[in-house]
Parts: C-alpha cells; sequence; structure tokens
C-alpha cells in the first residue's frame, strides 16, 4: 500500500501543470526524464493493482509476454517525434500521456518482469539497446528539425542521450554476460 | 490450457490496440512528425490567407488581396537568419529560375514574408533582396506584416511554427506556400526540391491556360 502511495504522489506531482511545464520545456527532459518517471510511478502503483486484481493478471498475463508487448508498444508509441510534438499541442494527447505511460506501461512492466525467464529480460534489453541506438543516429544525424516546438541542437542532445542510455545497457549486458555474480559470493 | 489461451488473447488484443494505436497516431503510417501531420492537414483544409497588410522593400504599404488576382508563391523568413533562410530563398530563386517568363509577374508573384518586423524594415528588406539576383521588388518581392496579430494570424493558418531563440535568432519551419487566385492554399512543398515545385506550379498554369 505504501508503493502505491508514492507512486500516486509521484504521479500527482508530475501532473502539476508548473512541474509538467517546466519538464516539458526541455526536449531531453520531456523524454527522458518526465517519461520514465511517469512509468516509475505506475510501477509503484502497480504493486495495488496486483493485490486487488491478482485473478486478472494472473490469466491476462500468465507468462508475462502480453504486459510486456504492451509496455514496448507503448514505450515505442511516445518515441515518436510526432506524439512528443502533440503531448505539447494538443490536449487529448497530453491526456493520454499521463494515462498510459503509468498505466499501460508501468502497470504491465510491474507484472511481468518477474514472470519473465531470464533470456526473455536479456531480449527485451537488447531490443531495447538496438532501439536506442536507431532512435539516437536519428535524432543526433537527421538534418531536419523533427520536433516543430524544439530547437535542432535540443534534438541532437536527445539523441546523444539515447546513445548514453544504449551504452548504459550494452555494458549492463556485457557484465551479466562476463561476470559469474556467484564468484563474489 | 484455458489460462494460457487467455494470455494468448490478450497478447493478440495487445498488438491489435498497438496497430490501431500507431495507425491512428501517425494518420496510417504516413506521418511520423508533427510537420508532416500539418502538411496533410493543411492540404486537407485548404485555408484561405487571411486579411494581412504587406510593407514592402520599396516601402510600400497594401492589403495582401491587392496581389490576389495572381497566384502566390510564398515563403516565411527574417533577413537576420544564417541558416536556413537563404537556402530557402536561393532555393526559391531557382523555383523562379525554371518557371517560363511569360507567368512571371502576369500570373505568379513571389513573396518573401519576413516573421521578424522589428529588424525587417523596408530598408533592411532591400539590402536583403540586393543578395538575389531576381527579386526585382515586383514580381518576386519582400514584405513585412507590421501588426502582430495579423502575422501571428497568417503564420497559425500556414502552421509556420516560429520559435525564438532569445539571442535574436528564430527557430522554424520552412517550406514553399503555393496560393491561388482566389487566396485559397493550394499546396505546400519541400523547399529543396525545387524541381519539383516548378514543375508543379507549370502544370497548374498551364491546365489553367488550356481550360
Amino acid at each position: 500500500m505504501n508503493q502505491f502511495i508514492y507512486g500516486l504522489i509521484l504521479f500527482i506531482v508530475l501532473a502539476l501543470p508548473p512541474v509538467s511545464n517546466l519538464l516539458e520545456s526541455i526536449m531531453i527532459v520531456h523524454m527522458h526524464m518526465q517519461m520514465p518517471l511517469l512509468v516509475v510511478a505506475g510501477f509503484f502503483m502497480g504493486h495495488y493493482f496486483q493485490l486487488r486484481f491478482p485473478e486478472f493478471f494472473q490469466r491476462w498475463n500468465e507468462n508475462g509476454i502480453p504486459g510486456i508487448l504492451l509496455f514496448t508498444i507503448i514505450m515505442i508509441y511516445w518515441m515518436i517525434p510526432r506524439t512528443m510534438d502533440e503531448a505539447l499541442t494538443m490536449q487529448s494527447v497530453q491526456l493520454f500521456k499521463f494515462i498510459s505511460l503509468p498505466f499501460f506501461a508501468g502497470v504491465p512492466l510491474r507484472d511481468s518482469w518477474p514472470k519473465l525467464s531470464l533470456r526473455g529480460k536479456n531480449i527485451l534489453i537488447t531490443g531495447f539497446t538496438l532501439m536506442f541506438i536507431g532512435m539516437g543516429l536519428l535524432y543526433v544525424l537527421s538534418p531536419e528539425q523533427l520536433c516543430n516546438n524544439y530547437l535542432l541542437v535540443e534534438q541532437i542532445t536527445l539523441g546523444w542521450g539515447f546513445i548514453t542510455m544504449a551504452i548504459c545497457m550494452v555494458i549492463y549486458l556485457a557484465y551479466k554476460t562476463f561476470i559469474n555474480e556467484a564468484d563474489y559470493e | 490450457m484455458i489460462k494460457n489461451s487467455q494470455t494468448t488473447l490478450s497478447c493478440i488484443l495487445v498488438i491489435l490496440f498497438g496497430f490501431v494505436l500507431f495507425y491512428v497516431g501517425t494518420d496510417g503510417f504516413r506521418a511520423y512528425t508533427a510537420e508532416t501531420a500539418r502538411l496533410y492537414k493543411l492540404m486537407e483544409q485548404n485555408p484561405t490567407l487571411p486579411h494581412v497588410t504587406l510593407e514592402d522593400s520599396n516601402s510600400r504599404t497594401y492589403p495582401i488581396s491587392d496581389l490576389e488576382d495572381k497566384y502566390l508563391f510564398i515563403t516565411f523568413m527574417y533577413t537576420n537568419c544564417g541558416t536556413v533562410c537563404p537556402i530557402l530563398e536561393m532555393n526559391m530563386g531557382q523555383v523562379f529560375n525554371l518557371l517560363p517568363e511569360e507567368y512571371i509577374g502576369e500570373d505568379i508573384v513571389f513573396l518573401s514574408i519576413s516573421f521578424d518586423p522589428e529588424r525587417d524594415d523596408p530598408a533592411t528588406l532591400a539590402e536583403y533582396k540586393s543578395h538575389f539576383y531576381n527579386a526585382d521588388g515586383e514580381t518576386w518581392r519582400m514584405a513585412r506584416i507590421e501588426d502582430e496579430e495579423e502575422l501571428d494570424q497568417l503564420l497559425e493558418t500556414f502552421g509556420v511554427i516560429v520559435i525564438p531563440e532569445g539571442n535574436g535568432d528564430f527557430g522554424h519551419n520552412s517550406a514553399f506556400y503555393l496560393v491561388d487566385r482566389n487566396g485559397v492554399l493550394i499546396d505546400v512543398m519541400d523547399y529543396t526540391k525545387m524541381d519539383e515545385a516548378a514543375e508543379r506550379v507549370i502544370s497548374i498554369l498551364e491546365s489553367e491556360k488550356g481550360a
């Protein structure tokens, strides 16, 4: 229950207009801070839903795959340049952002992650690594301004942010592959 | 077994949801940036030119409707711009060159509109105009819109987004805008594809002559 409260508080704080305006004013913060934090808020709140509706998750997300698919779809959707622009210019898209990221990405991630096999987890992280490299290159190399609401220089910053995240995930994967944790226990 | 099939079903539902989400979100997998979406929408709406008053490089002031019996080939720029605008205007000059002379000034007028009226007074525009060989001030005019409300309305109608960068520069989207004799926006074209733009204009003017 505590977790739910923390998640809810985080969600409410993020939804406060001054907070969301501030975070959205910088492109990289919009994509790499506000959006992940919304997922985190959903991740915390998810615990409550798991306790409240165990049957639902057991039945419809038995092996974690539907949940992780939903999570991935929502994440990819919010990486499209257009959706970021429209979140700023259209109320309905903004509302969808605040609903989809916590509840369609954070909650299913919470339920699905422990259900996935190690292989499933590695596939997911590898997939996201490749995607982040791709998005990073797109944002860094694109000669055009992809988002009308953000300047080209911010776009390049965002691209490098993507690439940095990808590098971190590569390090994590390498660590998982080459280091035997048992040696250090 | 039953539980398993439910999970399969939810997989399918999730994928379907994703498909619909992406389909709706990108106008049927066509528009991945707000700019392309804007162009599709503009093309569907065919907005008309709002009432604006131009002040051109010869210090003449007149409503844009004075030019409306001709086609208008419009770009939006500001003279202090060191990046896109010179290219935009140069490319505009190339389209100008590609059109048969008989149409120039008779059927079509080129118009560069500044969205920085504070600095782009007639003298500045005249100086800027001199860098472009074809810009004679008549068949290719450069003008500002002094009234901020009018300017904003025009930019909004044509979906031109201008972001001040704080240091006197602006971030903005660029395109060729083609307006017909009734003041209706009929096409927004890629400013880097001069041949295509010229062909498009010629085909419109020719079909009109033929009719």
